[in-house]
């Protein structure tokens, strides 16, 4: 079964605005790791961003977890982001707040206004980010203000908080490209392992090709807003390659 | 992975973790506590009434609706109350032009960096301190009292307030220049009121001049209440109108301050991005 | 040294240009002066009673009045100035509730409704700051009575202008990543604002509301002119009874309070950040 299916999706910031996204396709299945490459300016982020509807889409059709995305109202959307744990190219953490209360905050969608207010979490949500935080290898800084850490360990951060979720698709904006390479590389497998543990398929818009060849099964090519490769890994080839790339200006 | 697989895979006396923790929780309720109860002992040891505190803005609109409406603008487009506010517009000249020459020696002399001797640093930062510190109405009450009634004593009292006002900004403004051309000078042998002509002003002019229209913004606004106080002015009428009951008057008034008011501030903010702009 | 090469045409274009400059400057500053004497001639020549001040001796007679110090009144300040002390305080606080709904309809990228609530939130920051702190207090004094009530609420509606601006800014001026994530994570509006905004603003609006308090603490002193307690009515009554050493004590007191919320607001702040 597909976890997400996107068909002749299509974005423009503003009625005169250049469109970004000019009717993609694609699917997601259950156990994809699946790469989106391409050029900056591609609109790989805005791909990522329609999904949950971050960014909203102006044509097209999105089927995610079952539910057509476009014709939620805010109640369902929201219903349905807490379902999706989405990790961020700048970790994007609320950095005045402790690790633990970051980590805490991927329950938001499941938490009523009075305990937000008073940041009462169950005791069954502390225990999660307890185990979440040891498995991402940072039970030394729970109490740490999340802009203490450095990259590496705020993105741990990051990841932690998308799994409180419980996701059932995982959305990764650039997870690494705010990262030195020996450190995006420990993530990526840090994030991989914990798909394949948790049975989590995944959406990775990245930058570096060799991340993607190592890390994913299957490779989607973008170009200047349209689809330019589809298919497995291994049958990506040189000249796939360049012709995403074409464009860019090195 | 469900809630009990998790909590099975956490160790019985494994990590556990408590948004409170003591002292720091204890410190952060306590100083909350004492603040609060401070708050409530102030509104008992004030007399005030909570219910006419939470009535307040909704008797607000009841008092203006019945007896501040409709205003009487016809009283303030006569001749002479126009030609007051001519009056106040000229006093807010005076006062922040006064000021802020006076402003810049004291500024000078109160900036940590460049002062030109240890003693004047007190001068300087007293000098600023207590213009700051006294009300400018307090100003105009003691310069009634020595000057008599009249504009002279409401200029007087703006001068006052505008050299607390913008001596302190100048000070701030001064203490953050760069100090590289500072160093230069003293280093060829400067004299300190050299280095601050050649090394300070250059840096700190268009600041300056926003500041001294910023000044000159903020001291219409003292300049509108002086005369009540005696400092002659629109607020002369207002008073005259309080006292009298004149309510409708008194509505007009308050309308006209306002207006000229957004006026000054209008202009202020447009000359002061125009300056900015001409840098 | 090696003798320079200058074009002497181009020293007579530079002298030129200065001359020019030179007589720029000269005429603003001519403009400037006579729009001062035009100003000095219109209110204080045609306004003052030269002969009621009495020259210098006079002035100097007046202003000697007030170097004394009426010791007695001492017991009779502590009273005014905790008053004045707390009124400063609440009117603060109460300020800050005021300029909540305020700083929310008034920052663009989260008012509820850009075309009407969003004018209305920016014109009462600036009809609260337009409107000086004297005229707020009379105006509450006519709409609940005598007290410290009317002084509260006029430091309250004046402190509303500055602190909304402020808060409005520091929200208009968030990074909207942390946004963005509890957005992602299914956050309600409600959520959004707590989780996303507020930890960003919070330290803003804090130092800010603490600049206010030690401004207000000035404000509070004269509130008592017009009828609302505190230091300002002692000063009153002994300008009116004419014991200039007793204004003089109270000045002091003024001076000490405000020394000390410097003090406070100083550590405050440094606390703060």
């Amino acid at each position: 079964m597909n976890v997400l299916e996107v068909s002749d999706l299509k974005v423009r910031y503003s009625a005169k605005g250049p469109e970004i996204l000019k009717g993609i396709d694609f699917e997601v299945k259950d156990d994809d790791f699946l790469a989106i490459i391409g050029p900056s300016g591609a609109g790989k982020s805005t791909l990522i961003r329609a999904v949950n509807r971050l960014v909203e889409p102006t044509g097209g059709r999105i089927t995610l977890l079952g539910e057509d995305v476009r014709n939620l109202n805010p109640r369902q959307l929201r219903g349905l982001r807490r379902n999706v744990g989405m990790i961020f190219q700048e970790f994007n953490l609320i950095n005045r707040m402790s690790v633990m209360d970051n980590v805490l905050s991927g329950r938001l969608g499941y938490t009523g206004n009075l305990r937000s207010l008073f940041r009462a979490f169950p005791q069954s949500d502390v225990n999660q980010a307890l185990y979440y935080l040891d498995r991402v290898g940072l039970s030394d800084h729970i109490n740490k203000r999340a802009d203490e850490l450095s990259g590496g360990q705020r993105q741990r951060v990051g990841i932690a908080r998308a799994l409180m979720q419980r996701p059932k698709l995982l959305l990764l904006d650039e997870p690494t490209s705010a990262l030195d390479p020996k450190i995006s590389r420990e993530v990526m497998h840090l994030i991989r392992d914990i798909a394949l543990e948790l049975k989590v398929p995944a959406l990775c818009n990245i930058h570096d090709v060799q991340l993607a060849k190592e890390f994913c099964n299957r490779i989607i090519g973008m170009q200047d807003g349209i689809k330019k490769f589809d298919g497995a890994t291994e049958t990506l080839r040189d000249a796939d390659l360049e012709e995403i790339y074409a464009m860019e200006v090195l | 992975m469900t809630e009990q697989a998790i909590t099975a895979k956490l160790p019985s006396n494994g990590p556990t973790w408590s948004r409170y923790r003591y002292p720091e929780s204890l410190y952060r309720f306590g100083t909350l506590l004492v603040v609060v109860l401070f708050l409530g002992y102030s509104l008992h040891f004030l007399n005030v009434d909570i219910a006419k505190l939470i009535g307040a803005l909704g008797r607000l609109v009841g008092v203006v609706s019945d007896r501040y409406y409709p205003p009487d603008l016809e009283y303030v487009l006569d001749r002479g109350y126009l030609a007051a506010i001519l009056d106040t517009l000229q006093m807010s000249f005076l006062g922040s032009f006064a000021g802020v020459c006076l402003a810049v020696p004291l500024a000078w002399f109160s900036a940590g960096n460049v002062t030109p001797h240890r003693v004047m640093f007190p001068v300087g930062r007293l000098g600023v301190i207590s213009c700051r510190a006294i009300h400018e109405t307090i100003w105009t009450i003691l310069f009634v009292s020595v000057l008599g009634f009249g504009m002279l004593a409401g200029v007087s009292a703006l001068t006052m307030f505008c050299i607390g006002f913008a001596g302190k900004l100048f000070a701030d403004e001064i203490e953050a220049i760069d100090m590289g051309p500072v160093e230069a000078m003293q280093s060829a042998g400067a004299n300190p009121l050299q280095v601050f002509l050649f090394a300070v002003v250059p840096q700190v002019r268009v600041a300056f001049t926003g500041i001294a229209i910023y000044t000159w913004d903020v001291a219409f606004r003292a300049a509108t209440v002086v005369g009540f106080f005696g400092g002659g002015g629109m607020g002369w009428y207002l008073k005259r109108n309080v006292q009298q009951l004149e309510n409708l008057r008194v509505a007009a008034i308050i309308l006209s301050i306002i207006a000229m008011v957004l006026i000054a501030e209008f202009l202020s903010g447009y000359l002061r991005s125009a300056v900015n702009r001409a840098k | 040294m090696a003798s320079l090469d200058v074009n002497p045409a181009a020293i007579s274009l530079q002298a030129d240009l200065r001359r020019r400059r030179f007589t720029k400057m000269g005429l603003i500053w001519l403009a400037v002066l006579l729009f001062i004497g035009w100003c000095v001639s219109g209110t204080i020549i045609a306004d003052t009673d030269w002969s009621r001040i009495g020259g210098r001796s006079g002035v100097l007679a007046s202003i000697g009045r007030y170097l004394t110090l009426d010791i007695g009144l001492f017991p009779e300040l502590i009273i005014p100035t905790l008053e004045t002390f707390m009124m400063a305080c609440v009117g603060t606080v109460l300020g800050c509730f005021f300029s909540l709904p305020v700083a929310w309809l008034g920052a663009a990228n989260v008012t509820p409704s850009k075309t009407i609530l969003y004018p209305i939130g920016r014109f009462l920051m600036v009809l609260s700051r337009s409107v000086h702190e004297i005229v707020w207090a009379l105006i509450f004094v006519s709409a609940v009575g005598l007290g410290a009530l009317p002084g509260i609420l006029a430091i309250a509606m004046r402190s509303v202008g500055f602190i909304s601006k402020i808060t409005a800014e520091a929200i208009e001026n968030i990074d909207a990543k942390p946004v963005e994530a509890i957005r992602a994570v299914g956050g309600n509006q409600f959520q959004v604002m707590y989780y996303g905004i507020l930890p960003q603003i919070y330290p803003v609006v804090l130092a800010t509301v603490i600049f206010e308090w030690d401004i207000n603490i000035r404000r509070s002193a004269v509130m008592g002119l017009v009828g609302a307690g505190g230091l300002g009515l002692l000063f009153f009554r002994q300008m009116n009874s004419f014991n200039y050493g007793g204004v003089s004590m109270v000045i002091l007191a003024i001076l000490l309070l405000i020394v000390l919320g410097e003090v406070i607001s100083h550590y405050l702040r440094k606390a703060v950040i």
